[in-house]
């Protein structure tokens, strides 16, 4: 079998398809390490002239309001809500002039938690969040909004505790790991699958060229396949080599970052978020990544042996890739058992930030759920695969 | 030639690769049908309530004045202010079913968004508001129906203004699909060369008739666009078919319903064809399908990626692959903007079929059939 195992991979690394996919990753890789990554413009940004510019206009406000009986509600309430919510200010500001960078991380941390309870609970239609969430045509504003600042204050509040040498680069998250962490958060994961479906499609019916070489070899089906799986696993797992290239430019740009930086994890409960170490939020996402190989190569290779063409197997993994765009709504998870779907999982980085979660509105889109699904599912495929290998009358190519 | 387009036929016929494509193409369209009718789109009440949201985010901007004309609010902040005022006017007509209103409203305002753009302070506010090409095509349609008097549609999509839409989201991925669907178009036929090496005929002839059958499948599937799409005459009725689409060719003008579908359909034939033939070119070069999809994906791409190099080879055919964008003005959007002309692409990429034809003819096609025989 481990003669079987070298034999097909280096079959699998002198093809050219593969060597064409590695090679297109680390382009993609670098091209975003050197053209989009250092343009990246957060909507929190560390931006001294915008604090300045709120601090001393309502710094004057409160130095000149006098409250009277006939008060506008309205000025009663900034009155009220402002003294608090400057002192933060200030603190942020002085913390920027004298470069403590705790100091910063502190008082953003209760700025942001500060704002978002009086933007979300009282200030509706009164108040605002940063006017970069509220783009042409957006209109889930207020809830990104909501999101993007109890994240944020969850954040600095970890930062705050210090653990790992904190800069400016660090609170805007450009550097590698940080941006790893984003990327796993938009569309790595979809490219990452992909690459595992183009991996995998050829990978039973390349032998079809030359029938006669591989159906002489003494070793069952049913093991080939497994051997096959394997060997396409491992291909899938050396993607992150590309990918490490583009990190270490970034890398060389913008720092490293460290392992024991804070993610915040959204749940819904009393506090929406809770921080973890970086170092665990990316073992969680390799895991399940590789549990989400585990499931497109189950899936490509039961079609394969099913359909016996490559075009239909590219077709089936995409398939399972893209269903969400098509029926995704937001909130929809107060309707059904959303948990159930393997495709609700496909954004990695999302489910287990929590992010899934927030959107669909449900508390079941976890970690554990989804590794057991994906896990079922793949069972499931291998199952079938199995009972079909056996069969008297099958022929596997 | 008649014979070998029948044996072609009755190997397409029991292809998997074409019956799933059709099944994939009737699944997407009637996915859509669906995704058209839960998400209620084209329904002016919706779109009225999102565009009072985002310029009360750009009001938000300004401190709250007296916002009269002589008032001591700068321009830009008079004119948000009256853009609300319209927006309500057009819910309130809405409401009340006053369609000449709405459309009166709904001309004011896009002049207002027009004399906008030159005011000072606007990049503050640019992104809570369309994009200038956008509100010229709004502007020239709306001009346009009080021009003729036909009624605004205020509903959700339906027939006609579906397939418009449906057109245009195929528009901008008809070359990805192709490409994947066309991409092994030769490598099955090289699998079996002691099959191939038997047929009477030259290279020519042989890759003429694989394009004619493979352009007979993409005629199926253009057809079954229109037939996956007849549910939506039960929910939401057929539609105006002269309905006017403001479109960009040159200048921003606006193209009846029927007129743009024929466009669209010209263009998608023209655009299968094209990457038909592509991928016969690379089949032959590169003798693997993925490398060919791989090409052609990246040519694909490359002046998305690298937006500078459309001004740079103006006759570049992959230019103009996303017609959708291409008719909606998108590159004038870019920072350095060029005005794409759909009519001149369609004339690039016929020249490049033409190109490409005879580079088949006489570059491919020395010796004949049996060349090839060694491709696996």
């Amino acid at each position: 079998m481990w003669a079987y195992f070298k034999f097909e991979f280096i079959q699998f690394i002198s093809n050219r398809k593969n060597i064409a996919i590695y090679v297109i990753l680390l382009f993609f890789w670098c091209y975003y390490a050197l053209i989009i990554a250092p343009v990246y413009n957060p909507i929190e940004k560390v931006d001294e002239s915008e604090i300045e510019a709120r601090y001393l206009t309502r710094a004057e406000f409160l130095d000149n309001v006098v409250l009277t009986d006939g008060s506008h509600a309205l000025t009663r309430f900034a009155a009220a809500i402002y003294p608090e919510w400057n002192d933060y200010d200030k603190a942020r500001l002085d913390a920027i002039e004298h470069g403590k960078m705790e100091d910063y991380a502190e008082a953003t941390a209760k700025w942001y938690a500060y704002a978002d309870q009086m933007i979300f609970k009282s200030g509706r239609g009164v108040l605002f969040y940063n006017p970069g969430y509220y783009t042409y045509g957006n209109n889930y504003a207020t809830m990104d909004g909501h999101y993007a600042y109890s994240y944020s204050a969850s954040r600095f509040e970890g930062y705050a505790e210090a653990k790992s040498d904190l800069s400016i680069n660090v609170f805007e998250e450009r550097t590698a790991l940080q941006t790893l962490q984003r990327l796993l958060d938009s569309y790595l994961p979809i490219i990452l699958m992909i690459s595992c479906i183009l991996f995998t499609v050829d990978i039973v019916l390349k032998d079809r060229r030359n029938p006669t070489l591989v159906q002489g070899l003494p070793i069952s089906d049913w093991r080939k396949m497994l051997v096959k799986g394997g060997v396409s696993l491992l291909g899938c797992i050396l993607t992150i080599i590309p990918l490490s290239v583009g990190l270490l430019i970034i890398g060389s740009q913008n720092g490293f970052g460290d392992f024991a930086l804070p993610v915040p994890i959204y749940s819904a409960g009393e506090n929406l978020f809770t921080n973890v170490m970086m170092g665990e939020y990316l073992i969680q996402n390799m895991l399940f990544t590789i549990f989400w190989f585990l499931f497109i190569i189950s899936l490509l290779l039961l079609v394969s042996v099913m359909m016996k063409n490559e075009f239909v197997n590219l077709l089936a993994g995409c398939v399972f890739i893209f269903a969400e765009f098509i029926y995704f709504k937001r909130g929809m998870g107060a309707f059904g058992n959303v948990q159930w779907y393997p495709t609700n999982y496909v954004q990695v980085g999302q489910v287990i930030s929590g992010y899934r979660n927030y959107l669909y509105a449900t508390e079941s889109l976890t970690l554990g759920n989804g590794l057991t699904v994906m896990g079922l599912c793949t069972s499931i495929f291998l199952l079938i695969t199995f009972l079909i290998s056996n069969r008297r009358k099958f022929r596997l190519l | 030639m008649r014979k070998m387009l029948k044996t072609f036929f009755i190997l397409e016929k029991s292809n998997k690769r074409n019956i799933f494509t059709c099944i994939f193409v009737g699944v997407f369209v009637l996915g859509l049908v669906l995704f058209v009718k839960t998400e209620d789109l084209g329904n002016a009440t919706k779109e009225n309530s999102s565009e009072y949201q985002s310029l009360s985010s750009a009001l938000i901007k300004f401190q709250n004045v007296d916002a009269t004309e002589n008032g001591n609010g700068s321009e830009l902040y008079r004119n948000l202010v009256l853009q609300r005022r319209l927006v309500s006017t057009q819910n309130m007509a809405l409401i009340m079913d006053l369609p000449e209103i709405y459309l009166n409203s709904s001309i004011e305002l896009a002049s207002l968004r027009a004399d906008a753009f030159e005011l000072d302070g606007y990049d503050d506010v640019a992104i809570y508001l369309p994009s200038k090409i956008e509100n010229q095509f709004k502007l020239v349609f709306l001009q346009h129906v009080k021009k003729t008097g036909m009624s605004l549609s205020v509903d959700s999509l339906s027939y006609f203004p579906f397939l418009a839409y449906l057109f245009g989201v195929l528009g901008s991925v008809w070359f990805v699909f192709m490409s994947l669907y066309s991409c092994g178009i030769m490598m099955e036929d090289f699998r079996h060369t002691s099959l191939i090496k038997g047929y009477p005929v030259t290279f020519n002839k042989y890759v003429i008739a694989k394009c004619i059958s493979s352009m007979l499948i993409v005629g199926v599937i253009l057809l079954e666009l229109f037939v996956c799409s007849l549910p939506l005459i039960y929910f939401n009725g057929t539609g105006n078919s002269s309905y006017p689409i403001a479109i960009f060719d040159g200048i921003v003008q606006v193209y009846p319903i029927v007129k743009y579908l024929a466009v669209a359909i010209v263009y998608m034939i023209c655009i299968s064809i094209f990457t038909i033939l592509l991928s016969v070119i690379l089949n032959v070069l590169l003798k693997n399908m993925y490398l060919t999809l791989f090409v052609e994906l990246l040519l694909y791409i490359f002046p998305v990626l690298f937006p500078s190099m459309i001004s740079l080879f103006p006759l570049n055919p992959f230019n103009y692959l996303n017609f959708t964008d291409v008719y909606n003005g998108q590159t004038l959007d870019l920072p350095n903007p060029v005005a794409l002309n759909g009519m001149q692409g369609l004339i690039y990429i016929g020249l490049s079929i033409v190109i490409m034809g005879i580079a088949v003819k006489y570059f491919l096609s020395t010796g004949k059939l049996q060349k090839f025989r060694g491709v696996s």
